[in-house]
Order: structure tokens, then C-alpha cells, then sequence
């Protein structure tokens, strides 16, 4: 009887996997109607997930207005989130499912540089591009012709602040580096450390942490002993909001310096008071930004009801430049690879200012690489709890 | 000389935060040789029901404390109840491994219903004493927050207590028989099913202390239960797993050395040198500081 089941239940799964490529020829006639899917990867949960806020918040906006202006050439344009959480390994099976998801034709992702790098083989094999609105990593798109990002690189914002603590707050003399121990924090305190050499600045201490851990006393009692000037915390904002609370606690006085990882504010509610009078870098600012992104703040509001941050911003225009490929190169009558692959040579093409895409952070534009290397960094300071543009930016880098 | 008297004072903190949650593990272990892998998800429990009934119901902190070490214990017990007592006589492996998936379980939990956004404990409800400007002014410039001395003074009369209570009541006493051999005590009359379930009740009240002392200091997340967790491990592990002195002062010793490690050998080895340690000790004494060499038990 038993056997009799399970050879019913046999012949029953191979009539249904039988079906299967009909139902794909049936489908074929149908799609002119169907949905062009693009996947946005991101921390949404874990230690960056205010960043995952914003970002998913940037993206529906984007593809709101694309549908209410009537979709990509007639067709529905639909976002497929998927959380990486952060962390790489969780990255690398994101990545496989998207890139094995034959309905996704691009990503918008991952936020974290150590998951844009795992990630990275894996979009390259399938063969599927991959847009980071935030990876700064100076490798993230090295090697692979499928990775593009539109904010600039640690090497130039490691330099930035370098060179802004050293013309700019001229009083502060000695430096020390506080970096979280992942592909981010390594990266750019190594960016920074090369250039503070260079220009004479005095790097007094250099400590590491683990993200893992909140409870940073011991590096920042030695780093107290140092006595610095300066702290560039060199991380993402839980850390550092922690970090900047619990080196004032321990008797740390210096100026606080962080970069666009900091650039959250969860920063202000974790810090607190500690937060005032933080400097830090961001690739965009709507202070200083003009009337097409005031707009999209704007728009932005009254669809979330929150103002959107610089992660928003960037997520908008990346979604932006993948809509825009698409309705471009797509052809429904084409395979999916091909159709990934005419992404792929669209974004390459856009690599002079003329060819650039503009969106609300600005001209964007490509190096071989797939780098962004025109866009500068905007310093902001914590002033009453608030981020507000710092009074003096810096705008050429020697 | 300052900066090596602060350390102290870190490891110290960092420690007596360890030693609270490796008595957890150590107690379960040395009852029914199960690894509770659960255990650092009771410790991040009891810091998220304080925080709740703070915020959300508004009850003053000196209640909230106690009302979470009892739901945690609550908790512990039920955890107990429902996922190791019907594997008693199973396989042990097979115990060690719904440790595991209640882990899981519990740090999604928390994740779902507290989402994964780190909180605080909002500093205009908490006693002034805790607030971190509040402190011993130390020499050198150093603060050491008052939270940091109660929180070093609790975890010492709590594990005084602890040890009082295990060496000199009758229901320590029956802890100790049934962690000796719980047939033979149950053939003694000693009922060891409640015996147990008192030992969970304990290790997680004592956990959700520690809980709500790293919320003060740090800050809750539904993962806080994995590093202080894998850490307070190594404490019990180090101090002769079983044993509740030895747990305790490998809790000291494993915050002393993050801390000393952390910061005059290399910081992006923090834990790694607490290994280390842990590792030389098992090494030159299997059975840990203060573990029965009799190979009566694992």
C-alpha cells in the first residue's frame, strides 16, 4: 500500500517537473506584460540596518515614480530586497540566490564593502551586475567587470581627512585610529594612515575592534595614554556612537573624527551627548546639494514620512541608472543573460562626464574599473544633536 | 601607572560581567553534563525584559531588576521543561544540539519581536548612580563610573551568595548530590527533576543580572548573547568546567586577559589572546583550574 503511495507521489512530481518548461514557451507569448525585476541587497537587519532603512527606503521611491510614470517601456518595475545582514557570509548566499534567480536582472547592492567582495566572484560568474550605493572599499570593483559603484573610494576619503584635519583644523596635531577590523575600517584607516605619514600629521595610536563587541575600554585606555588631539574612528555607527560615549567616560577628550559609516543618525541617538562636535565625511549632503535632489527630499518625506539621508540619496540614483539601462537595452525577446550583459555594457559605457548619468547626488560616471572618481566628500559636524554642514569644506586635495 | 591601574579596573568590570554568566553554564553542566548553549540568549533576554518593563511599563529600576531576574529565571525553567528534560536519558549529543537550535531560536525570537536595532536604556529613567557622569574621579584623568563599581560589588555578593547557598542550604546540598550522582540521589529521596529545574532558575536569574549590566554600560541587541556568551564559555571551561569557584575566577581571569591582551599586545587579537590563555591552561591541566581530575564525569 505504502509503496503503491510513494510510487504515485513519484509519477505525480515528474508530470509536474514535466510541465515546467511548457509553462516557459506559454509564457514567452506573455511577455510583453511582464515585470522587470531588479534586486537591491543591503543590511537589513544586524548592525547597519539603519543604513538597510534608508537604502530600501531610496529604492522604493525610485521605483515609485518609475511606475507611476508608467513603468520601463510599458512594463512594471519591481524591487526584490534581500538582507545580507552585513556580514559576508550571508552576502555570498544572497548573492547565489539572486544571481540564480533567472527573473533578476541587476542588483543594487550590497552596502557593507566586505559584502560587496563577497559577493563580487559571484555576480561575476553569473554574469549580473552589481551597483553599490555605499561600498567604499578601494577593491570592491577591482578584477570584475560586473561591480560599479557611484561614491567615491576609502583612498580618496582616507586622504580627505587627512589632509582636512591637517589644513583645516589646523590645532590638531597628533591623530590616533580607532578601525573596525573588517574590509571598511581596514581599508580606510590604511588610506588615512598613508597620507598623515605623508603629510606630517602625528599618528600617535592606531587600535582595532571587532564588531561583535561593544565594550571598547581597553583600546581606549590606551589610546587615552597616547593623549591625541584627534580620534578617527574609523567604522560603522553603533560602534562608533559606543565608542565616542565610552572614550569620554574614559577621560578622552580629543576631537572626535568619523566617515560616511558614521553617517547615520543612529549615530546621535547612540553617542548621545558624546556625539557633539563630531566631525565626518559623506559623499553627499542635501546642504549642498541642488533643486532635483531638495525635490526628491521632498517626494521622499511624503512617502516615508522621515527626511532621507545620504544612503537614500545614493540608492535613488543607483536605482535610477539601472532603471535608465534598462529602458535603454532591454529586450524582452532576448535571453536573460543577454539582457543582464546589455546592463552591464550600458553602465561601461557611461565613462566621460558628457556620457555620465545625473541624478540627485550629482554626475555620475565610470573608470575601467567601474569607480566613481569625480564625486568629492562633504564634511558635516554634530552641532545641538544635529548633523549640519561643517562652516569650512575642502574641495580640491592636493 | 594609571592607565595599568584603569585596565585593571576594566578587566575587572569586564570580568565580574563573565563570571555571572559562566556560573550559568557551569551549574547546568555540572548537573546534567549539558552544554546550555542557550544560556547567552537567556543573558541577552534578561537585558531586553528589563529594558521593557522600564520604558514600556514605566516600573522604576530597582524593581525592573529583580522582576527580570525572575522572568528569566521563569524562562530558564521553561526552557528546561520543554527542551531538555524529555532528552534526559537521550544521547547527549543530542541535548548539546537542541542547545543549539534553542539558541537560534531565541536570538530570532528576540530579533523578531525587538527588531535588530541596537537599544539603550534611557538615561532619565535609570537611578542617578547610574548615570555615567556620576563617578570615582581617578588618577590620571580616568573616571570610573559608579554603575562600574556596583556592577563589580554585585557580581562579588552575588557570587558569594551563590556559594552560601550551594555549601550551606539544603537545596544546595541536594544540588550537590544530584551533580555527584543523580540516580543515587533520587534514590535518596532527593527529587531531581526540581533539583534541576532550581539549578536553571539560578543560572539564568544570574545571567539576566549580567544582561542588564552590559545593557548599562553597552548596549542591547538580540546577538550581545553570542561574544559575552562564547566568552563566559571559556570562563567555565578555563575554571574547570562543573565547578563554581573555578567558573568564577576564569571569568575574572578571561576579562583580565581580553583586557590586558587588548591593550598592550595587539587589539585585533582581543579575544583571540583570552583563547589563547584558556587553551594553555586546558593544556597543562585538562580538566581546567579547579576541575575533578577523577574522569567520574566528561
Amino acid at each position: 500500500m505504502r509503496n503503491w503511495l510513494v510510487g504515485l507521489l513519484i509519477v505525480g512530481l515528474v508530470s509536474i517537473c514535466g510541465c515546467q518548461p511548457q509553462d516557459k514557451s506559454t509564457s514567452q507569448t506573455q511577455r510583453a506584460s511582464r515585470e522587470l525585476k531588479v534586486a537591491v541587497a543591503a543590511p537589513f537587519t544586524g548592525n547597519a540596518a539603519a543604513f538597510g532603512e534608508m537604502i530600501r527606503r531610496g529604492a522604493e521611491l525610485r521605483a515609485k515614480e518609475i511606475n507611476d510614470a508608467g513603468g520601463i517601456n510599458g512594463m512594471k518595475f519591481t524591487l526584490v530586497f534581500e538582507d545580507d545582514a552585513g556580514k559576508d557570509a550571508e552576502a555570498s548566499l544572497v548573492a547565489e540566490r539572486i544571481a540564480n534567480n533567472l527573473q533578476i536582472l541587476a542588483v543594487v547592492g550590497h552596502f557593507n564593502s566586505s559584502c560587496s567582495l563577497a559577493g563580487k566572484p559571484i555576480y561575476q560568474r553569473a554574469g549580473i551586475v552589481e551597483l553599490s550605493p555605499g561600498s567604499t572599499n578601494v577593491t570592491v570593483c577591482e578584477g570584475s567587470d560586473w561591480t560599479f559603484r557611484n561614491l567615491y573610494r576609502d583612498d580618496f576619503q582616507g586622504k580627505f581627512i587627512a589632509q582636512y584635519i591637517d589644513k583645516v583644523l589646523t590645532g590638531l596635531q597628533s591623530v590616533a585610529v580607532f578601525f573596525d577590523n573588517d574590509d571598511y575600517g581596514r581599508g580606510l584607516r590604511n588610506a588615512f594612515v598613508e597620507e598623515a605619514e605623508k603629510i606630517g600629521l602625528d599618528l600617535v595610536a592606531s587600535e582595532a575592534y571587532d564588531r561583535d563587541n561593544t565594550d571598547f575600554k581597553a583600546q581606549l585606555t590606551s589610546i587615552k595614554a597616547k593623549n591625541p588631539d584627534a580620534v578617527f574612528i574609523s567604522g560603522l555607527y553603533t560602534e562608533a556612537g559606543l565608542i565616542a560615549k565610552q572614550a569620554r567616560e574614559a577621560g578622552i577628550t580629543s576631537q572626535f573624527f568619523g566617515a560616511d559609516g558614521v553617517d547615520s543618525p543612529d549615530f546621535l541617538t547612540i553617542a548621545g551627548e558624546a556625539a557633539e562636535g563630531t566631525y565626518l565625511t559623506t559623499p553627499f549632503t542635501f546642504g549642498a546639494a541642488g533643486e532635483d535632489a531638495l525635490q526628491m527630499a521632498i517626494n521622499f518625506e511624503d512617502l516615508h514620512g522621515v527626511a532621507p539621508d545620504t544612503w537614500a540619496a545614493l540608492t535613488y540614483d543607483a536605482v535610477g541608472m539601472i532603471a535608465d539601462a534598462l529602458e535603454k537595452t532591454y529586450n524582452a525577446e532576448a535571453a536573460v543573460a543577454d539582457n543582464r550583459k546589455a546592463i552591464r555594457d550600458h553602465l561601461a559605457s557611461l565613462d566621460t562626464p558628457e556620457e555620465g548619468y545625473k541624478g540627485v547626488t550629482g554626475l555620475t560616471y565610470f573608470d575601467i574599473n567601474g569607480d566613481t572618481v569625480n564625486k568629492p566628500a562633504y564634511v558635516k559636524i554634530v552641532k545641538d544633536g544635529q548633523f549640519v554642514a561643517a562652516d569650512q569644506q575642502l574641495l580640491e586635495l592636493d | 601607572m594609571a592607565q595599568f591601574l584603569e585596565q585593571i579596573i576594566n578587566g575587572l568590570v569586564l570580568g565580574g560581567i563573565y563570571a555571572l554568566i559562566a556560573v550559568g553554564y557551569t551549574m547546568v553542566y555540572g548537573i546534567i553534563q549539558l552544554i546550555n548553549f542557550a544560556h547567552g540568549e537567556i543573558f541577552m533576554f534578561g537585558a531586553y525584559i528589563a529594558l521593557m518593563l522600564i520604558t514600556v511599563f514605566g516600573i522604576p529600576f530597582w524593581v525592573a531588576l529583580p522582576l527580570s531576574m525572575i522572568l528569566c529565571g521563569m524562562l530558564g525553567m521553561l526552557m528546561d521543561l520543554v527542551a531538555y528534560r524529555p532528552l534526559r536519558n537521550a544521547p547527549r549529543l543530542s541535548a548539546l544540539i537542541t542547545a543549539i537550535g534553542m539558541s537560534l531560536a531565541l536570538q530570532n525570537l528576540a530579533r523578531m519581536i525587538w527588531s535588530a536595532r541596537p537599544r539603550q536604556f534611557p538615561s532619565e529613567v535609570l537611578p542617578t548612580i547610574f548615570l555615567s557622569q556620576n563617578a570615582v574621579s581617578l588618577p590620571g584623568g580616568a573616571t570610573l563610573p559608579y554603575r562600574d563599581v556596583f556592577i563589580i560589588l554585585l557580581a562579588l555578593v552575588l557570587m558569594v551568595a551563590l556559594n552560601r547557598l550551594i555549601y550551606l542550604t539544603k537545596i544546595g546540598k541536594a544540588m550537590r548530590a544530584c551533580a555527584q550522582n543523580p540516580v543515587a540521589a533520587n534514590l535518596m529521596g532527593i527529587r531531581t527533576n526540581r533539583v534541576i529545574a532550581i539549578t536553571f532558575i539560578i543560572g539564568s536569574a544570574l545571567g539576566a543580572v549580567a544582561g542588564v549590566m552590559v545593557g548599562l554600560r553597552e548596549v542591547v541587541t538580540p546577538t550581545m548573547g553570542y561574544y559575552k556568551g562564547v566568552a563566559a564559555f571559556a570562563a567555565a571551561v578555563l575554571g574547570g568546567i562543573g565547578n563554581i569557584t573555578g567558573a568564577m575566577l576564569g571569568g575574572i581571569i578571561i576579562g583580565l586577559a581580553e583586557v590586558f591582551g587588548a591593550g598592550y599586545i595587539s587589539s585585533g587579537y582581543r579575544l583571540a589572546i583570552a583563547y589563547i590563555i584558556m587553551i594553555a591552561v586546558i593544556v597543562i591541566r585538562p580538566s581546567g583550574l579547579f576541575g575533578r581530575s577523577t574522569g567520574h564525569r566528561a
